[in-house]
């Protein structure tokens, strides 16, 4: 059995990442430039340095890499599928919940596994360690520690599509410029930030660090010519644990048997018992009261800027539904931190008035503040201007990810900057982009909706947007992208790559064996006499087939066919798993294929839409040139596309390619024509 | 619901309007039958090719791996397998009552050497309605058959490589005159009883999914009343029930109109009415030389030259501070857009004495009168619109010809027929070509085809029944799959009215639950 015990994160060594920096600071060419050290810049710099680019990573503060700005969490429903994915790919955030996590639950248990939901509370300080450390041990990885003034453009390279290209960043105050084949931004609500208390606006992504220079901002704008919205969130107040009466508020305790995030992890740090709980109350008719009274001190929330819906303040939460009791919850910060984290209690009003609201609620009565509430308002690009390697279209070597396209929570920012990282890399390394589909994962489920739809309001992940749920499940994660990931893609290590090739042979291997068991149901009720089985036919079953009913587990089988089975055991909830959606996911295999297929046919870049000589109405024709889908499948999901307009442009696009494949014919036949002439000569 | 299952670019392109998804009818016919998930591999496909005008003979095409069990088990045709491509005499029957539905030629032409490529089924039957719409719902209980999408032959013929790159061309225009087709079909059957109820259950449907994926997504954060579920269930076996009502009572289900939807349409005064009572040879409607004398929709069912028209007249077109002419204004635009064919009636003696202007002036009153999805670039829809120059006799003669000529002159115009209804000059002629553009319609197998689209919509709703069971199966199992059932139905569903979005479910949620992270 596979096994790796979690080393401790070197402190002494993260300690000299500091004086390391200076050091690197000289070296002026990288492959890979990251800006930005949050959930989407730490995985885009490890899995482009994963990908083998000499990689950068600049940061604001290196004290704050791998922060938690917000929620002390990480996975939850939707979102845990995010955090098992992106640990198939070998990313950080996976192993770091594990060990980070205080607080581990497996949200939807009674709801089918397909919409398991995976989720922790963590301890701040251990998850920014961990990250830095890795970080830190990451060959090729550079950290370095400083603000960016602004891009350097240059010529396009006339061979690839664009009209803008990046080839590096500028320093604020050093001036340096240092270069590199392709940057990624991951600036978050840095992006022309502003934060929001009570009546008093200033400048800033987050409270306590200097806002970003103007200068990027005003680059993509004005320069790169990039299309933005505004987008607000906001961070509820920090309360003072021994301030808060928690008699008062139901216990909520963790799951008695962690679940790691990480497919490479067989358990966690926090040892079960050491786990602590969260807490839950709720809001009283005073809440709703200082909400009211204080809504004219309050300026974020008369603000017009798109908040998520999802993760509303208190404030918007009382004003759309008056009347009705909201849940708190209380959430430890960590395992000696002295905060609490009140997830439900995001508020921009002014911190007096704050101190007011929260001691409306019973176990908060005599409660202390440690640092406000406050809002974030920030531009954000929009998405549809970026291809599915999230690369900027129209610019050369300028990647996005995290916040910067529309997206609010760090599963989803660290999705996006690992795909953003190995398509940097690659493109920096010559190698062709790659794209996730919708329907292998919910990181393509993501990137398609935002680049083929865009945002309108902060982008979260549920379950219910990805179409292939029942098959896109945490538990095949592994499968469905850890064997791509290394075989396609390079940004998974030799060794997770092998262990995910012991798990599908060894699945591969049970299945069959349940195959090659086939009985007839008398006997299977003599076998597993605790099944109620209501077959009475007395067709053939096989343990595959046996193994879907409700209440059979492969424990039992196992016990009744040990010389076969029992040697599975280590994948027992697995087995379970796929036999109960296998029938399912054989249903949705066809229709993936069909559009995987059409995924396949990727549409040129440089067509131009607006006088393809094809018969398409001017509508669909703007449509299409607005968006710029890179693939056919993507133009069928476009609004507005019609059926006709779909035929002519795979027609083109057929023609096109055979038109292709003849000029090369002629060119070769050309040259080698050339060739005999001057050797006849 | 999602994004939704896309069906990639056929799917697309054959679904304008209900641009649906999704999984193939019949796959949850099986699983109500009680076999969990042994489920056919690819869908067949039935439709019938011939036209829908009176004809003697009518030709219902099958293609897929079923197709050969429908050979089987409609024409008793024994467990070998018929010489290909020759025509046999059969006794068509029913597949479960085996009651004969038909005497007529059957070809089996087993793939690849078939126009789709697949092993396919021709049934050569009497061209009656009564027989064809038997034969087409016995095909639709052939287990792994379902109606096909418009164009769905063709598509399958493309994707096994039947068809070179020259016909592909043509294919685009195709399938655009298909939904365009199937759009104007739609829009009649949705503004009628049937289509309320069709829209009352995809409302309903989506609100459950919503509630299902409320609590799937949000209960464990959120305070999701309890019992969000429970009432689900209720809505649920409601559907059902009435769907199962409907499905058993056909006669409750309104009767499709059928027939070409001719609609006389122009501005006030111009005689449309008369125009109408020229043609049905009656006083069906109202005719005073008061303008804005028709308010209401005036259906008139004919007969023209063997096929089944009906002729609508509606109010003349002007802005008008009358509400209830107005309304009258609003039903007729309605009307036009749902019509097969329009009769543009103008009034000679509105017209501009010069040629060229009074081109000009028709050109622009037909824009005015056709709805802007409509309005073309630059030719007008010849098969689809007649203009009707009606009071011709008010027109000196050399004006007539004069103005003849120019129409015909100038390219993009539709026919033109000169009339007056009031000496009956013209009005021959006009039948004449009334008469082609009808049977040209009549041809097009996808105009005013109700049985076909009736066969469809019970494939459909009967999917839609089978896939609420799956939710029931699931319910206290696995909410995941028994939500992939609310979905499946809905999918089913909008198959009929049109497509429902990720976004769309989302919205109810969030305006359904107070939903905080």
């Amino acid at each position: 059995m596979f096994f790796r015990l979690i080393s401790s994160p070197p402190l002494q060594r993260f300690l000299s990442l500091v004086s390391r920096r200076a050091s690197h600071a000289a070296r002026q060419q990288y492959d890979v430039i990251v800006v930005g050290g949050g959930h989407a810049g730490t995985e885009a710099a490890a899995a482009a340095a994963r990908v083998g680019a000499e990689t950068l990573l600049v940061s604001q503060k290196i004290q704050t890499i791998g922060a938690l700005s917000c929620n002390p969490s990480l996975g939850g429903v939707g979102k845990g599928q995010l955090v098992r994915e992106v640990d198939a790919l070998d990313g950080l955030c996976g192993r770091a919940g594990d060990w980070a996590g205080i607080h581990f639950s497996i949200l939807n248990r009674s709801k089918g596994p397909a919409v398991w939901g995976p989720r922790a509370q963590l301890d701040r300080q251990r998850y920014r360690t961990f990250i830095q450390s890795e970080l830190l041990s990451t060959p090729r990885l550079t950290v370095l520690e400083g603000s960016v003034e602004e891009l350097l453009l240059s010529e396009t390279n006339p061979e690839e599509p664009g009209s803008h290209r990046v080839t590096g960043i500028r320093l604020a105050n050093e001036g340096t410029p240092i270069s590199a084949s392709s940057v990624i931004l991951t600036t978050g609500t840095f992006l022309s930030g502003s934060l929001f208390v009570g009546q008093s606006e200033s400048p800033g992504g987050r409270i306590g660090d200097a806002p970003s220079s103007a200068g990027l901002s005003h680059t993509l704008r004005e320069r790169l010519g990039l299309r933005v919205g505004r987008l607000r969130t906001g961070t509820p107040p920090r309360i003072l644990k021994d301030s808060v009466d928690l008699s008062l508020a139901h216990i909520h305790p963790p799951d008695s048997h962690p679940t790691p995030f990480s497919f490479l992890n067989t358990h966690t740090r926090c040892k079960p018992e050491e786990q602590l709980p969260c807490y839950l109350t709720h809001t009283t008719p005073g809440v709703e009261r200082v909400v009211k009274e204080s809504l004219h001190l309050n300026c974020h929330i008369q603000q017009d800027a798109k908040g998520p819906r999802y993760c509303p303040s208190i404030e918007s939460r009382v004003v759309r539904f008056p009347g009705r009791q909201h849940q708190v919850w209380l959430e430890p910060e960590g395992l000696t931190s002295d905060l609490l984290y009140p997830q439900g209690l995001s508020m921009t009003m002014p911190p007096d008035i704050q101190l007011r609201l929260i001691r409306e609620i019973p176990p908060l009565h005599r409660a202390e503040i440690h640092t406000p509430g406050y809002g974030v308002q920030y531009d954000f690009v929009c998405p549809t201007q970026l291809s599915p390697a999230l690369q900027v279209k129209s610019t050369q070597g300028l990647f996005l990810a995290g916040q910067i396209n529309g997206t609010t929570g760090y599963e989803e920012a660290a999705a996006q900057g690992l795909w953003a990282g190995v398509n940097a890399a690659r493109s920096a390394l010559s190698m062709p982009t790659v794209a996730l589909s919708r329907t292998e994962s919910y990181i393509g489920v993501l990137i398609d909706d935002l680049v083929s739809r865009g945002v309108t309001e902060p982008y979260r992940m549920f379950t219910s947007r990805a179409e292939y749920r029942t098959s896109l499940r945490p538990d095949n994660a592994d499968l469905r992208l850890t064997l791509k990931g290394f075989e396609e893609v390079g940004c998974v290590s030799p060794l997770r790559y092998q262990e995910a090739v012991r798990v599908r042979d060894s699945l591969q291997e049970a299945q069959a064996a349940l195959q090659t068991l086939s009985l007839s149901s008398p006997k299977w009720r003599k076998a597993l006499p605790d099944m109620r089985m209501s077959e009475t036919k007395n067709t053939l079953l096989t343990g595959m087939d046996v193994l879907q009913y409700n209440d059979v587990t492969f424990e039992m089988m196992s016990s009744a066919f040990p010389e076969s089975l029992s040697r599975h055991m280590e994948f027992a909830q697995r087995l379970k798993i796929e036999a109960v959606y296998k029938p399912h996911c054989d249903l949705q295999k066809k229709e993936i294929e069909r559009i995987q297929k059409e995924e396949n046919m990727s549409l040129p870049q440089d067509i131009d839409y607006l006088t393809l000589p094809v018969s398409m109405s001017q509508e669909v024709r703007e449509v299409l040139d607005r968006v710029r889908p890179s693939t056919l499948g993507a133009a069928t999901r476009l609004e507005g596309m019609t059926p006709a307009a779909i035929v002519h442009l795979l027609n083109y696009v057929r023609t096109a390619a055979q038109r292709e494949r003849r000029t090369q014919r002629h060119q070769k036949e050309e040259r080698e024509r050339e060739m005999c002439a001057r050797e006849a000569s | 619901m999602l994004p939704s299952i896309y069906r990639g670019i056929w799917g697309a392109a054959v679904h304008t309007l209900r641009t649906s998804t999704g999984t193939p009818p019949c796959r949850f016919l099986s699983t109500c039958e009680g076999v969990p998930f042994g489920l056919a591999d690819a869908e067949s496909i039935f439709a019938l090719s011939s036209g829908h005008g009176r004809c003697g003979v009518a030709v219902v095409r099958a293609s897929g791996p079923a197709s050969a069990t429908a050979l089987r088990c409609m024409t008793g045709v024994s467990r070998s397998p018929p010489p290909p491509r020759t025509a046999l005499l059969r006794s068509i029957r029913d597949p479960i009552s085996k009651e004969v539905l038909d005497r007529g030629l059957v070809f089996w032409f087993p793939g690849p050497h078939s126009f789709t490529g697949e092993d396919s089924v021709e049934f050569h039957i009497h061209g009656g309605p009564a027989v064809i719409t038997a034969v087409l719902q016995a095909l639709g209980s052939v287990p792994g058959m379902r109606p096909a999408e418009a164009g769905e032959f063709t598509r399958r013929a493309f994707q096994a490589g039947k068809l070179d790159l020259t016909e592909v061309e043509g294919l685009g225009d195709l399938i655009h005159a298909e939904t365009e087709a199937q759009r104007r079909q739609a829009l009649r059957q949705m503004s009628g009883e049937l289509g309320h109820l069709y829209q009352d259950w995809t409302h309903r449907l989506k609100r459950c999914l919503a509630h299902v994926e409320a609590f799937i997504d949000f209960s464990e954060d959120e305070l999701i009343e309890d019992g969000v579920l429970n009432q689900v269930d209720r809505w649920v076996c409601d559907l059902q029930a009435e769907m199962e009502r409907h499905l058993k009572d056909e006669r409750r289900g309104e009767r499709l109109r059928s027939g070409v939807q001719v609609v006389i349409a122009g501005a006030t005064n111009a005689g449309k009415s008369s125009l109408l009572n020229t043609l049905c040879q009656r006083p069906a409607a109202i005719v005073s030389p008061i303008a804005g004398t028709t308010r209401d929709i005036v259906e008139t069912a004919l007969d023209i030259g063997g096929f089944p028209v009906l002729l609508s007249d509606t109010a003349g077109l002007r802005e008008s501070p009358d509400l209830v002419e107005r309304e009258g204004v609003r039903r007729a635009r309605e009307r036009v857009e749902q019509a097969d064919l329009t009769l543009v009636v103008a009034d000679c003696a509105d017209l501009p004495s010069d040629a060229q202007q009074a081109a000009a002036f028709l050109q622009e009153h037909l824009r005015s009168v056709l709805p802007p999805q409509e309005q073309p670039e630059t030719v007008f829809p010849a098969d689809r619109l007649l203009l009707v120059l009606n009071k011709m006799d008010l027109l000196p003669e050399e004006q007539r010809l004069e103005l003849d000529g120019e129409l015909r002159r100038v390219s993009g115009f539709p026919p033109v027929c000169l009339i007056s209804c009031h000496t009956k000059e013209g009005v021959h002629d006009f039948l004449t070509v009334l008469h082609s553009s009808v049977k040209t319609l009549c041809g097009d197998p996808l105009s005013g085809a109700p049985t076909l689209t009736q066969a469809r919509h019970r494939a459909h709703l009967q999917q839609c029944f089978s896939a609420m069971a799956q939710y029931q199966r699931y319910r206290d199992l696995d909410l995941a799959l028994a939500a992939e059932g609310v979905r499946l139905a809905l999918t089913s569903l909008g198959r009929i009215t049109g497509r429902v979005g990720a976004e769309e479910i989302l919205d109810i949620i969030f305006k359904d639950f107070c939903i905080g992270k």
